[in-house]
């Protein structure tokens, strides 16, 4: 009887400690009160907005360009705003319709800006002294290829579809041995960046892609394992840097002002960061004319816009 | 003693289960346990489930806002709110268990979401991650059920949260489903423990029925009568030494019936020899005795006549009046030894005499009533016995009763005959007379009554007389003999 009555404390015990579910923190919500969400009204100061197209994902670019929005806003002594969009055209119709102040766009995308809306300079941008960049033409380390010939009938990653390094170049290599992009290759499929088109690259989802070198250098210096994972069987000539743009919105003063402040910028510290988290040495006036063999070719490739 | 329970409680208990059956116990032991176990198992189980299951959601949520916070960020970035909220709607739709999901920008601005034409109040306020968790999880109520609402950061909050609302009721429901089947299984096993009971109950209580069926046949006379031994356990046991019980009571009983029989016998042969020897000396007193006194009278009477005037004469005279009160004594003395009249006249006429002897001889008033034995004569032993006993009673009444009046009734029916001996005297106390060694009047009667298979029944108290009930059966034959005669 005595150990009848211990087993039994011992399960009243054991059942004690077990707990029930969990009790709520008394917060009650009813689901089917459903509310009109508040209108967000516009802050008193308008704040600058920068527009960086999808050269890298979104997130990478909100990574890298976090300290120069930083310098911008203090140095202008106003918010900074970061609007990012998938592709260069949407980029493109910001700048266009005068919603972003500033962008850093592709050079296709300067080309077809300035040709169809007025789309101006500000600056561009010098790595290792040079404003230049180059197409290069990437396959996984494993992969036989040695030159274009060899990816014929494989699967091609494009990055942007009006991307120069990513799209315009490539396509102009194709059509100078004969094909279109869809004729040559067995399936072509869009990246909208140039860090996601490495990737696909490096993880054998492509078998091969062109992108900026500007990126893919940037790329290697934080991801050393792509080194092993990806080569490089083509550099195109140099072509014009992807350059800083504004709207033809933009006040001339206004214009004026954000140039100074970027031309300017390596010479404080807080700018150096800045550009160095870009991987940029500082930036300088560019020509127009700069854009001028690009330009050239894109001519050759016609519309890629059906 | 337990210290924990009061022996109230416990003799009550004891009150309420030894009142019922065997059945009704072993049943409520199978049952007891049954229920105690499968309740306390059941009870056990949804504890350790709930435990398990609340965790799983927990983590589950965890999870599930992790995944879609890493997969809004772009979405977020490039302000694709269409994608956004095809990704919002993919989440719910995928996961059945998500109520909402919604993504808030940093200034706790609601992004995209899933509800349909509006949005909850305080929603986007009853939770939120801080900066050093990587999410953080609060239950909130609903009218139906509670939701585990999970905050990660997207893109270290630089571009929001992501919020998901894990509902409960599948968790509730699993817990419920196993809670039921487990209480069906309690219930599915009680059914089977039942008739595992009733028949263990079967098997236990047969033996002892038999037992009680055979200690029933014992006590109604029956020792031939023998229990099954069922099985080889403590009622086997019980049952083999209640058998050698029982024909150790049987041969106890043959011997008891042997001697009694002896004694029947032998008290039969000892009143035969009395009243043998009461009717030997009675005849001898009445045809010696008496012929030898009557001849001495004759003679004394003669002497009488021949010596008149004699100076002896009234010594003669002295001598036939002695020798004629002696003749009377000798004549009562052999009516009583045995009264020719029970043979010549029957009972009814011998008792009256008797009666009428005795109305002379003691001041007491004694009525005679007798009924149905017109004409009939009963067995010669049962009309002694009666005789006897009639006369046995009314010398108990004269010796010690102090009795005014005495009544005596006598019915002959076809199967039996009744003697009823009453008095109005002083009574006395059955219990304190019946044993005692100094009334054998009494035990004399019961003796006769019980050797013609009849019976004495006395009723008596204290100043309010006594009144005898002799009953003895007349057998068939014995009345069919009577008629013939």
């Amino acid at each position: 009887m005595r150990y009848l009555w211990c087993l039994f404390l011992v399960l009243v015990i054991a059942g004690c400690n077990s707990t029930q579910a969990p009790t709520s923190e008394g917060v009650s919500i009813d689901l089917a009160s459903l509310q009109p969400l508040p209108v967000r009204y516009n802050e008193g100061v308008v704040p600058l907005r920068v527009s960086v197209a999808a050269v890298v994902s979104p997130r990478g670019t909100a990574e890298s360009y976090q300290l120069l929005l930083n310098y911008l806003s203090e140095t202008l002594d106003r918010p900074v705003e970061l609007v990012q969009r998938r592709t260069y055209q949407e980029t493109n119709d910001l700048v266009e319709s005068g919603e972003v102040d500033v962008a850093f766009v592709c050079t296709s995308a300067y080309i077809t800006g300035h040709d169809q809306f007025g789309m101006e300079l500000l600056a561009g941008p010098e790595v290792s002294g040079e404003s230049v960049y180059y197409s290069l033409l990437i396959v996984p380390s494993n992969s036989s290829a040695e030159t274009l010939q060899d990816l014929q009938n494989k699967v091609f990653a494009f990055t942007d579809p009006i991307s120069y390094s990513g799209r315009v170049y490539p396509t102009y290599l194709v059509q100078q041995l004969g094909h279109t992009p869809d004729s040559f290759f067995s399936r072509t499929f869009f990246t909208y960046s140039h860090d996601e088109a490495i990737y696909a690259v490096a993880d054998g989802l492509a078998d091969g892609a062109a992108v900026d070198s500007l990126v893919y250098d940037f790329a290697l210096e934080r991801d050393v394992t792509l080194a092993e994972r990806v080569r490089v069987i083509h550099r195109s000539p140099p072509f014009g840097i992807p350059p800083v743009v504004v709207s033809p919105n933009v006040r001339p003063q206004q214009q004026a002002l954000l140039q100074e402040v970027l031309l300017t910028m390596h010479e404080t510290q807080q700018g150096r960061e800045a550009l160095q988290a870009l991987g940029l040495e500082r930036f300088i006036l560019i020509e127009d004319s700069a854009y001028d063999s690009a330009r050239q070719i894109t001519e050759i490739v016609g519309s890629l816009i059906p | 003693m337990n210290p924990f329970i009061p022996r109230k409680y416990l003799d009550h208990f004891w009150t309420v289960a030894g009142a019922v059956n065997i059945r009704i116990k072993i049943i409520g032991i199978v049952l007891g346990l049954v229920f105690l176990l499968g309740l306390a198992v059941t009870w056990q189980v949804r504890q350790l489930l709930s435990q398990a299951m609340y965790a799983q959601l927990s983590e589950q949520a965890v999870a599930f806002t992790r995944d879609l916070a890493a997969r809004a960020a772009d979405p977020i970035l490039i302000n694709d709110v269409y994608a956004l909220h095809q990704l919002l709607q993919d989440t719910r739709i995928n996961h059945p268990n998500v109520v909402y999901a919604f993504v808030v920008d940093p200034d706790n601005y609601v992004l995209a979401h899933t509800f349909n034409g509006g949005f909850p109040e305080n929603l986007s306020d009853a939770n939120s991650a801080t900066d050093d968790a990587y999410e953080h999880t609060t239950i909130l109520n609903t009218s139906e059920e509670q939701i585990w609402d999970t905050a990660v950061p997207v893109f270290e909050g630089r571009a929001g949260t992501a919020r998901l609302g894990l509902s409960d009721a599948q968790v509730l429901q699993t817990i419920d489903a196993v809670t039921g089947q487990l209480l069906l299984t309690t219930v599915m096993v009680s059914v089977i423990g039942i008739s595992a009971a009733v028949f263990l109950t079967w098997i236990l209580t047969r033996p002892l029925l038999d037992l009680v069926d055979a200690a029933q046949a014992v006590g109604n006379g029956n020792f031939s009568y023998r229990v099954t031994r069922w099985a080889d356990d403590e009622i086997g046991k019980l049952t083999d030494a209640f058998n050698s019980m029982i024909e150790a009571l049987g041969k106890a009983d043959a011997e008891r019936i042997e001697r009694e029989q002896s004694r029947v016998q032998y008290v039969h042969g000892v009143i035969t020899a009395q009243e043998d020897e009461r009717k030997r000396i009675a005849r001898e007193l009445h045809d010696s005795t008496s012929q030898s006194l009557t001849s001495l009278i004759i003679g004394l009477k003669t002497l009488e006549d021949n010596c008149q005037h004699c100076r002896k004469q009234t010594r003669v005279v002295e001598l036939r009046s002695i020798a004629g009160q002696t003749l009377d004594d000798v004549h009562t003395l052999s009516v009583q030894l045995r009264p020719s009249v029970l043979d010549d006249l029957g009972l009814p006429e011998a008792i009256r005499r008797h009666i009428a002897d005795y109305r002379k001889r003691y001041p007491i008033n004694i009525d005679l009533a007798v009924t149905g034995m017109d004409g009939i004569r009963l067995p010669t032993e049962i009309e002694t016995a009666l005789y006897r006993i009639v006369q046995e009673g009314l010398t108990n009444i004269i010796r010690h009763a102090e009795a005014h009046t005495a009544s005596i009734f006598i019915e002959c029916s076809t199967d039996k005959v009744l003697v009823v001996i009453e008095d109005d005297g002083k009574g006395f106390e059955i219990t304190n007379v019946q044993h005692q060694d100094g009334h054998l009047g009494l035990y004399g009667i019961q003796e006769r009554a019980e050797l013609l298979a009849g019976a004495l029944e006395i009723e008596s108290e204290p100043g309010r007389g006594t009144s005898l009930f002799i009953e003895i059966p007349l057998h068939t034959e014995s009345a069919e003999l009577q008629e013939n005669r």
